[in-house]
């Protein structure tokens, strides 16, 4: 950590671009930090109906729309700032959560092996029942009792039901059946070919499928797209990692450590991560930058978002009601194309930094 | 770098030698379609864009004139006469003398017959037309004359002369050469259709009939009309080619045309696309231009130059319906309130500019002769609203609107519920959320998937939506709407509105026997709509429409399609 | 090396059948069957088109026509009290209304007498009294509480007939006899192969993909013509943007393009931060307008203009009418790839054997092309590998702003109409595309790098 501190003050004062996006992100931040208190005119969602497609610089009902305003008046000052408060709040969580789970996913893979992990033959079974049963109970009852509005404590008990049925299986069937010589006996559990054909089906499920699928159970919301976002985006980050475990495989000083009997997990963090790093990071600020493309792009396409969403996408849509009020297009536009471009800049620099530390 | 400046110039000629444009055809009319009609079937089309074409390919009993928005007869040779008996009714039709299929036999009785035997037949893929023709049970030919025939219906409706000239009449010969219907009666075809399921040579038929290509086959896709398909390549165009020596242009009837040679739908699915090419001439006709775009054109010389801009008056009106068995609703004077809130005015601002007149009634404005005019334009007035809640019962909290509703203290909040994708709805649901938050009233607003929004408009669980309702100016029988009989759970009634006494006005409307007490009838449908408050139309649309100025005689009307391409005229 | 590419590729064939069968079931769960929109909805304005009722009726027997009133898979996993003829029951309100109760009570056989009932008195009400007692008719179809079942067998008066004091027994009976909990036992249930997942799944083995639900047409030939309109666009815009990428990637890395890199990187991230159909609007409005430069054609791909000319020809007007899609999505490619492929270069220059080609004499030039292009062909295998599909897939934001009717729009469109065959051919076509690109991939990874051994696989 405090290596890092120390790195970043190297690369602030070496490069210029560094400086500016660093302090572009920093600054945006700031803004969606002190939102609540901010003297704003408008608030995203207010509609000033005498101002519609407010050239900038207009003085709209009260005060200045500065960046003019889209269809209904909505002031696109007040929607860029809230709408870079919903951009970060959407896609860093979802890219975070799906990095690691690719990084988990894909280093597993490509350390491990088609015959790097064994189990017990009992486990294979029993994980089949709990699997079973968090369908069961954990998704398929409360999602109908959710439809039908039935009483919200019918929830709670299937649940209960739930974690009693795991219970049984994990503390009381697994041990038992472990105890059986033949059901104990290990076998070889073919993790890489797992993983790989699970991230090809998933990669081949269209996404819009999974969006309007769910749309038909739930409303559309931000959560809802949040979590198809987190659900998919983690194929690319976990093919990569496998690619380059494999790679750091069979570099000499990681079969080294092998054979010295290292520990896997001291292995796999202290060496293997670390080496993997550069193009993991690009991948995450161009799925960053991917993110933001594509809500604006759903927005355009009128699917899955709500439209009471603010988002620089949503600004952006509106240009296909009037082609001639270019202010909805550029100033968001600009926002974006800055925020990925800062983004951008910083992992580049970063990416330098570690290399260049590494040839030391 | 030097392989770079070698590749740009290469790159630049390429692209300097795609400067040549698309050469046009002169006599060949170029529509734009915004999506691909999902199938040509003329006894199973799903869409708008389907009935454009197939008006052109084949003829229906009777068709709308667009020059004068009436019915005249086509097929047939005058309009039918009726007679009224005490549980049906008879149309009797003649066909006109010279209409005539493509391989020159004539069109008879037998062809009518036959269309209705396959409208009506189980197995078959009529699913789509089928309900529409229920109501004629049987067809009586006439012994003299082949070209003349009955149609016998259940019961009476006004729009029943209407709907007995409404579906396209298929040539028996071409689609059924061996005769495979000829023993099944129409009059079988109603009510419990099981046993004919076992039919061998309805199962023959429908083998054949159901395996045609109702999209692309030239061969079958054959009517009495004036065009006949000639190119369709699927999602990019569909090319029609006017008949050599078609029956109709010799009649010399104004309804009665096939003017351009050739007639190309183009199939171009974004607005901002069709736009652009229209301003390159790639196009000669273009719809639902949006309302901003269509201003900015309007002040474009080099367009004006090329293009005439049309505004008719659409019979397409947006209304909001309010669900009056909700018990926050049951009051009328809370419906009344939230009339107050509609800010009709904005609502065509944000979506229409100023193409679009703000209605009091069901009734377009623009027909004057029903249009009740003493009705006042829904206007926003947040303090009468705020004096009706209070006659209402409501109670002014800090936090908003609260009555005592069946013992249970509750809070005037409002969901309103839209099909999602329409922006137009949108834009009016916020406009209404922001003026009913000025009156204190939380307002949520959510777009519903459209299969979820008919779901839960039938089964009443809502409080408010936006919806568009489209008309025409000969029939108006409200019943379906209006009705209390059509007000169960599923029905179309979904607003709730009626009472005995609106019930028996509705069906004096249907059985006024002049204009001016129909007139009288509906003025005061309108002034109880109007009091009532459960169904509140805003505003009637005017198209927004582009023809190229080579073209004249294009019969700008609003109704659907708004144009009659069959009759455009090339000028010199 | 063949028996491995074989094994590979039977190995995928359960991971292909996995993830259509689990597309099939995820396809069924949305609202709404084909045509059931069009036909259930009357546009009921100044007249109605059909009662409400026949509607229904047509819509039934369009489904016994199309097989899509049969169980959709051999079995069916519910709550025990739920039972599996519960999806034929119509309207649909009806079908709500039993679900709740089912759910609720538990006693399928008390929830039938009751719903019998219900239909019975609406059955036998005589028309006059139908009106004023709608409220009430409307409130069994949407009452499921024991209270409220209570309110309801107090309500009816027996002047309405046997009906109404049947309704009172069969309600009071519901009320008395709910078992409740029973949901928590899920039951399972066989239906044989009798049902839209078997004949579906035969007609696919038999290479018959099925009929569109919409127009009837052969599913393939759809799927034909459309990728037949994606493949050269998408192939096009793909190899040009590797060939541009790789061009680039290569130019940057030379130390004399320090300054070109300091203007190229940060652009090309700008780029990439516009999305593809504001880039599309951007283009098309720049270069295909007449209020700016009319370079281009607007849309489509052409229009009868075609025939009878030598293929040659017909790509020169093709082209024409591709060049601006290819354009975008080559633009929208390069940004990514050559930001990967000049990090790739640039780290393998720092290499000992660069070093040593350096040494040896080899100008910078020379190490870049003849010695680092081979390592840094890695990273970039599996970039194009997951950008393949894509050319059967297509791209929506593109298919739709050009007009051009590929698979991208053929999708939408099935998925908004509910036409389930040709979904489910498209997820089996981009998928088993797939499989074959990431096989591929493995195989010139073990070619492009002889240290990663394929037996890992």
């Amino acid at each position: 950590m405090i290596n890092l501190k120390i790195d970043l003050r190297q690369i602030w004062h070496r490069s210029l671009s560094f400086k500016i996006a660093a302090s572009y992100l920093l600054l945006l931040i700031i803004l969606i930090v002190t939102l609540p208190i901010l003297p704003l005119a408008y608030q995203p969602n207010e509609l000033d109906l005498q101002y519609t497609f407010a050239e900038p610089f207009t003085k709209g009902n009260g005060a200045w729309h500065w960046l003019g305003t889209d269809v209904l008046g909505r002031d696109v000052w007040a929607n860029i700032l809230y709408g870079a408060q919903s951009a970060l709040l959407v896609s860093f969580p979802v890219m975070l959560f799906s990095t690691s789970l690719g990084l988990v996913i894909g280093m597993s893979a490509g350390y491990f092996g088609n015959d790097g992990l064994k189990i017990s033959r009992a486990t294979v079974p029993v994980t089949l029942l709990a699997l079973f049963a968090i369908f069961y109970y954990g998704l398929y009852l409360p999602l109908n009792f959710y439809k039908l509005a039935l009483p919200s404590s019918y929830i709670w008990l299937s649940l209960l039901a739930l974690a009693v049925i795991l219970l049984l299986l994990y503390k009381v069937l697994l041990p038992l059946l472990n105890r059986w010589r033949y059901t104990a006996a290990n076998i070889l559990l073919p993790l890489d070919y797992l993983v790989l054909r699970f991230t090809e089906a998933l990669t081949s499920v269209p996404r819009l499928l999974l969006v309007l699928a769910l749309a038909s159970f739930m409303q559309p919301s931000v959560v809802l797209l949040s979590v198809i976002f987190a659900a998919t985006f983690w194929t690319s980050t976990a093919r990569l990692a496998r690619a380059e475990m494999l790679k750091i495989k069979q570099l000499p000083f990681f079969e080294a450590g092998r054979s010295l009997g290292v520990p896997e997990a001291h292995l796999l963090i202290k060496h293997a991560l670390p080496n993997m790093l550069g193009p993991v990071i690009v991948t995450f600020t161009f799925g960053i930058a991917g993110l933001l493309a594509l809500e604006s792009t759903l927005s355009f396409l009128g699917i899955g978002v709500p439209g009471s969403f603010v988002s620089w996408g949503r600004t952006i849509a509106g240009i296909r009601s009037n082609t001639s009020a270019w202010w909805l297009v550029v100033f968001p536009g600009a926002a974006l194309a800055a925020t990925v471009w800062s983004l951008q800049t910083i992992s580049y620099h970063l990416l330098n930094h570690f290399e260049e530390r590494k040839q030391l | 770098m030097r392989k770079v400046s070698l590749l740009l110039p290469i790159f630049l000629c390429i692209v300097l030698s795609f400067c040549s444009q698309p050469q046009q055809g002169l006599d060949d009319v170029k529509v734009r379609l915004a999506k691909e009609p999902e199938n040509l079937s003329p006894v199973n089309f799903t869409d708008a864009q389907a009935i454009q074409i197939l008006n052109l390919l084949y003829q229906s009993l009777l068709v709308v004139d667009l020059e004068e928005d009436k019915l005249k007869p086509a097929l047939a040779a005058r309009m039918p006469d009726m007679v009224r008996q005490d549980s049906v009714t008879l149309f009797t039709y003649e066909i006109r003398e010279a209409a005539s299929w493509p391989d020159g036999t004539a069109v008879t009785a037998d062809d009518i017959a036959f269309t209705l035997k396959v409208l009506k037949a189980p197995l078959l893929n009529n699913e789509q037309m089928k309900p529409q023709v229920e109501f004629i049970r049987d067809i009586l030919p006439d012994e003299t004359n082949p070209k003349k025939f009955t149609l016998v219906c259940s019961g009476y409706a006004p729009e029943m002369e209407l709907l007995t000239g409404d579906f396209f009449i298929l040539p028996s010969n071409l689609l059924d050469p061996q005769g495979l219907l000829k023993a099944i009666q129409v009059s079988e075809l109603s009510d419990d259709l099981s046993e004919l399921e076992n039919n061998k040579n309805l199962k023959a038929f429908a083998e054949k009939f159901n395996a045609i290509d109702f999209k692309s086959d030239k061969a079958f896709l054959q009517g009495s009309g004036g065009y006949l398909l000639d190119n369709f390549v699927p999602n990019q165009y569909i090319v029609l080619q006017r008949k050599q020596n078609w029956w109709g242009s010799k009649l010399e009837q104004s309804h009665l045309v096939a003017n351009p040679e050739r007639i190309s739908f183009h199939i171009i699915p974004d607005n901002t696309t069709a736009l652009l090419a229209l301003k390159n001439q790639q196009l000669d006709v273009l719809g639902n231009i949006p309302a901003a775009e269509f201003d900015e054109l309007k002040s474009d010389n080099k367009f004006a130059a090329n293009y005439n801009l049309y505004t008719p008056d659409s019979y397409e009106f947006t209304y909001v319906g309010l669900n009056s068995r909700s018990p926050k609703f049951s009051d009328k004077r809370t419906r009344q309130a939230i009339t107050q809130l509609l800010d009709v005015n904005s609502m065509m601002k944000v979506s229409q500019q100023s193409y679009a007149t703000p209605t009091a009634s069901i009734i377009p404005p623009s027909l004057t002769a029903y249009y009740n005019k003493n009705l006042k334009a829904r206007e926003q007035n947040i303090s009468q609203a705020e004096k009706l809640l209070t006659t209402a019962g409501w109670t002014r909290e800090q936090d908003g609107w609260y009555k005592s509703i069946n013992g249970k203290k509750t809070q005037l909040t409002i969901e309103v519920i839209y099909r999602a994708g329409s922006t137009n709805f949108e834009n009016a649901a916020l406009v209404f959320q922001q003026s009913a938050a000025k009156a204190g009233i939380p307002v949520n607003v959510q777009a519903v998937e459209s299969n979820l929004f008919s779901q839960k408009s039938k089964v009443h669980e809502f409080d408010m939506f936006f919806r568009s309702l489209s008309g025409n100016p000969f029939v108006f029988n409200f019943k379906v709407l209006f009705h209390t009989s059509y007000a169960n759970l599923g029905g179309m009634n979904h607003t709730g509105f009626g009472n005995q006494k609106s019930d028996k006005l509705l069906d004096a409307i249907n059985a006024a026997a002049t204009t001016e007490e129909k007139a009288k009838l509906l003025k005061e449908l309108q002034t109880m709509l109007y009091e009532e408050a459960t169904f509140i139309p805003l505003y009637y649309q005017k198209e927004r429409i582009a023809v190229h100025k080579r073209f004249g005689n294009a019969k700008i009307s609003g109704l659907s399609p708004n144009y009659d391409v069959s009759a455009f005229t090339l000028k010199n | 090396m063949l028996q491995y590419i074989l094994r590979r590729f039977l190995l995928s064939l359960p991971a292909l059948w996995l993830l259509v069968t689990f597309v099939f079931l995820l396809s069924k769960l949305l609202t709404g069957t084909p045509g059931e929109e069009q036909m259930l909805q009357e546009n009921g304005g100044y007249y109605s088109k059909g009662s409400t009722e026949s509607r229904q009726l047509v819509y039934r027997n369009y489904l016994n026509r199309t097989g899509q009133n049969l169980p959709l898979f051999y079995f069916s996993i519910k709550a025990s009290p739920e039972p599996d003829t519960l999806h034929l029951v119509y309207p649909a309100h009806h079908r709500t209304l039993l679900k709740k109760l089912y759910w609720q009570y538990g006693n399928p056989e008390a929830v039938g007498r009751y719903y019998q009932s219900i239909k019975a008195l609406e059955a036998a009400l005589p028309v006059a009294q139908k009106a004023s007692l709608q409220p009430y008719m409307d409130s069994l179809y949407s009452t499921t509480t024991p209270e409220g079942l209570k309110a309801i067998a107090a309500t009816p008066s027996p002047s309405w007939g046997a009906q109404a004091s049947e309704l009172t027994v069969a309600a009071t009976h519901l009320a008395a006899q709910q078992k409740s909990y029973t949901f928590l036992l899920p039951s399972f249930r066989w239906h044989g192969t009798d049902n839209q997942y078997h004949s579906w799944l035969i007609g696919v083995i038999q290479g018959n993909l099925g009929t569109s639900f919409r127009d009837g047409r052969q599913v393939s030939s759809l799927l034909y013509d459309a990728i037949a309109n994606t493949w050269w666009l998408m192939l096009a815009s793909i190899l040009i943007a590797f060939v541009v990428a790789f061009e680039l990637g290569m130019l940057l890395v030379m130390p004399q393009s320090k300054r070109l890199r300091k203007v190229l990187l940060p652009s090309l991230f700008v780029i990439d931060s516009i999305p593809l159909f504001l880039l599309a609007l951007l283009l098309l409005v720049l270069l295909a307008s007449p209020s700016f430069l009319q370079l281009f054609p607007v849309y489509g791909m052409g229009y009868h203009t075609l025939t009878g000319e030598s293929w040659l020809q017909r790509a020169g007007v093709l082209s024409q009418y591709l060049a601006l899609p290819v354009i975008c999505l080559t633009l929208s490619n390069i940004p990514y790839l050559t930001n990967l492929i000049y990090r790739s270069f640039s780290e393998e220059r720092k290499k000992d054997y660069a070093r040593t080609a350096r040494a040896k004499g080899f100008s910078e030039r020379q190490v870049i092309r003849k010695q680092l292009l081979r390592n840094t062909l890695l990273p970039t295998i599996t970039v194009l590998s997951d950008a393949l599909p894509i050319i059967v897939a297509g791209t929506i934001s593109i298919e739709i702003i050009f007009a051009i009717p590929g698979m991208g729009r053929l999708l939408v469109d099935s998925v908004l109409a509910r036409d389930y065959p040709v979904v489910l051919a498209i997820v089996l076509v981009v998928a088993a595309f797939r499989v074959v690109t990431y096989l591929l991939a493995d195989i010139f990874y073990s070619l492009a790098d002889p240290r990663i051994k394929h037996a890992a696989s």
